[in-house]
């Protein structure tokens, strides 16, 4: 702070914070969960209507093979993860958990209505000792509550609380069908499991879904701070920006990618519904189709469109 | 510290990120702005593919100006954003529309021409808004205590207006000369009988804004029309190089039109650097007061030192695997 303005005091340290491996290797595992899932439901698919089976089954190996390494090791990262923020942000970590007393031996709560007017949660079910255990590594370490922090330095609880459990959730399941398709795989019997090929075409949409989530949990966990601790998110607003300019670009936003993404998934669809090449094909594309439209190469079934 | 001005470092490093830019997104913006005028579907393939190889590349030039801005000259970028919200907010939406274009038209069949106007709208908005901003600057910006406290449409005057249309005009330009360097036969035809139409276009916005600049700003007016008789040069060689462009044309060069925009644009480049210097945000603050720390600035000067000659690698040899004249369907005759 220098003349009632923030300054930077050191670039190594914001960026090289002591957050920075977690997220990093948590957001680089999601990203290949996503990619994982996404090219594994699309080969089961093809399998399950019989269409390129030999890529298929290729792809889908190498994906199942993947995401059986990458889903457990996320539930590993993700857990250190919530031990840096429990240390750093521990408020956001008791909106994750729902917890809003002080306790030694908290419960790890599994259902609940958290109820941010009345401080308390409705229709509580959890597990006894067990958020200590986690948090602490110890049965009665101590979880501090949303109540050791005044009302207004509190993250909104109800969001934070159901996005984690979405994304928990999620990420349960994916460990769960990532096992059990890897053991498939190992005993030869993946190929010919039609309801297990069914749940992993099913799939695709929902690494995307967890991913939203955990940004979710980090980005409304950490309000109302901007910078934390020092700046709130309503101090450091632009003074000039009305609300109806930012309703109007938001609106404007949300329009603009709302064309692209139903644009985009359309031809997705297309994408996918014409299948791949065969390599030999692929080799002799030419190269003006190649440069920035790695989908032309999928084309080759119908007119280019220069004739 | 003291051995050298990081401030002024960093004025080159934006100043030449910005210039780069203009240079490269502004030609192929222009192949944009000129796509519904092209003589058949066939031409404008080939419009689109001559650039689809660099147009992103391009576009890092912008982000490593926007990026460059909020670390080294963090009031430019307090003021320049609020005070130029929805403009930047169409630039990208403009930006967006034509950055998809390139994907999806090629896959799209009946929707097609829904691409081919998203390219067009998308490419005509994006640099109008960057001419408004060039204008907005000329201008100056409601500025109290290092805050912007204008409304959200101070910059949409008429001045801002004609700066839009004046860029708008010149990417055209740009993109035209590219399209004779790139093409043959019909397209280049084409390219050849709008070219000439263009730079008269652009000369008639050049004349506007050297007359309606000092007539608005008397600090414009103070900085050309006192003692220095040197500054004079510049205005004289933009003349000269406009009827070198148009020589050029009338003898069928290729490759010199597209040189010779370039260097009409260093020249305005130029011409608006001495109108405004050492002003960052008008009319009060200079680049040394709008500056960030000398810790940060040499901080992220270490950085940009690595990464300047990376884009520059790679970009030259993007240009250079992509070389040669591109061809309907055929991709390029020197690859």
């Amino acid at each position: 702070m220098r003349e009632g303005m923030i300054h930077m005091t050191s670039w190594t340290e914001a960026i090289f914070n002591s957050s920075l491996p977690y997220r990093f290797a948590h957001m680089a595992l999601a990203s290949f969960i996503t990619g994982g899932f996404v090219v594994a439901g699309v080969s089961a698919y093809y399998l399950l209507k019989g269409r390129h089976p030999n890529t298929s089954k290729k792809a889908l190996k190498m994906c199942v093979l993947l995401l059986a390494v990458t889903t457990p090791l996320q539930l590993v990262v993700g857990d250190l993860h919530g031990l840096n923020s429990f240390e750093n942000q521990p408020m956001k970590v008791a909106a994750m958990e729902g917890h809003w007393e002080t306790k030694q031996g908290a419960p790890l709560i599994l259902f609940a209505i958290p109820d941010a007017a009345n401080e308390t949660n409705h229709f509580e079910i959890g597990i006894p000792y067990l958020g200590s255990l986690i948090l602490t590594h110890s049965m009665d370490g101590e979880v501090p509550g949303l109540l050791e922090v005044p009302r207004e330095d509190r993250p909104p609880v109800g969001p934070v609380f159901w996005s984690f459990r979405i994304m928990v959730g999620l990420g349960i399941l994916f460990i769960g069908l990532s096992l059990l398709s890897a053991y498939l795989l190992w005993r030869g019997r993946l190929y010919e499991s039609p309801k297990v090929l069914r749940a992993l075409s099913w799939m695709i949409p929902m690494p995307f879904v967890a991913v939203l989530a955990g940004w979710f949990v980090t980005e409304i966990g950490r309000q109302p701070w901007i910078i934390h601790g020092l700046l709130r998110a309503s101090e450091g607003v632009t003074p000039s920006l009305s609300g109806g300019m930012a309703l109007s670009t938001l609106i404007g936003y949300v329009a603009v990618y709302a064309v692209v993404f139903a644009a985009g998934l359309h031809y997705l669809r297309i994408v996918i519904g014409k299948g791949p090449v065969d390599t030999g094909e692929q080799a002799g594309l030419d190269p003006v189709a190649r440069p920035k439209r790695p989908w032309s190469a999928i084309s080759h079934d119908e007119p280019q469109p220069q004739q | 510290m003291e051995l050298i001005d990081l401030t002024l470092v960093w004025v080159g490093i934006i100043g030449l990120g910005v210039f780069m830019y203009v240079l490269m997104d502004g030609f192929d913006l222009g192949v944009g702005i000129l796509f519904p005028f092209a003589p058949n579907d066939d031409a404008r393939d080939e419009m689109m593919n001559s650039v689809a190889p660099v147009w992103d590349g391009n576009e890092t030039w912008l982000i490593l100006g926007g990026a460059g801005l909020l670390a080294a000259f963090p009031l430019i970028y307090a003021v320049f954003l609020p005070a130029l919200y929805i403009g930047v907010f169409l630039l990208l939406a403009g930006l967006i529309f034509r950055g998809i274009a390139f994907e999806f038209r090629f896959k799209a069949k009946a929707a097609r021409h829904w691409w081919d106007r998203s390219f067009f709208i998308g490419s005509t908005l994006a640099s109008f808004a960057q001419g408004a901003v060039v204008g907005a600057y000329i201008q100056g910006f409601n500025v109290v205590n290092f805050q912007y406290v204008g409304g959200p449409f101070d910059w949409l005057t008429p001045f801002t207006v004609m700066t839009g249309l004046g860029v708008v005009t010149g990417y055209a330009l740009l993109g035209v000369t590219w399209t004779i360097l790139k093409t043959e036969g019909t397209t280049q035809a084409w390219a050849y009988r709008l070219a000439p139409w263009l730079l008269l276009g652009v000369f008639a916005f050049f004349v506007i804004v050297s007359i309606w600049t000092p007539l608005a700003s008397e600090r414009a007016a103070q900085r050309w029309f006192d003692k220095i008789d040197w500054i004079w040069a510049f205005p004289a060689a933009t003349v000269a190089t406009g009827y070198w462009i148009h020589t050029q044309l009338k003898k069928r060069a290729e490759a010199l039109p597209f040189v010779g925009s370039l260097v009409l644009f260093a020249l305005f480049y130029i011409g608006l650097l001495i109108t405004q210097w050492p002003l960052a945000v008008p009319p009060d603050h200079t680049f040394w007061d709008a500056a960030s720390d000398s810790g940060s600035q040499l901080f992220l000067l270490i950085g940009v030192l690595f990464l300047i000659p990376i884009i520059l690698t790679y970009t030259a040899w993007t240009y250079w695997v992509f070389r040669g004249k591109v061809k309907a369907g055929a991709g390029y005759a020197g690859h």
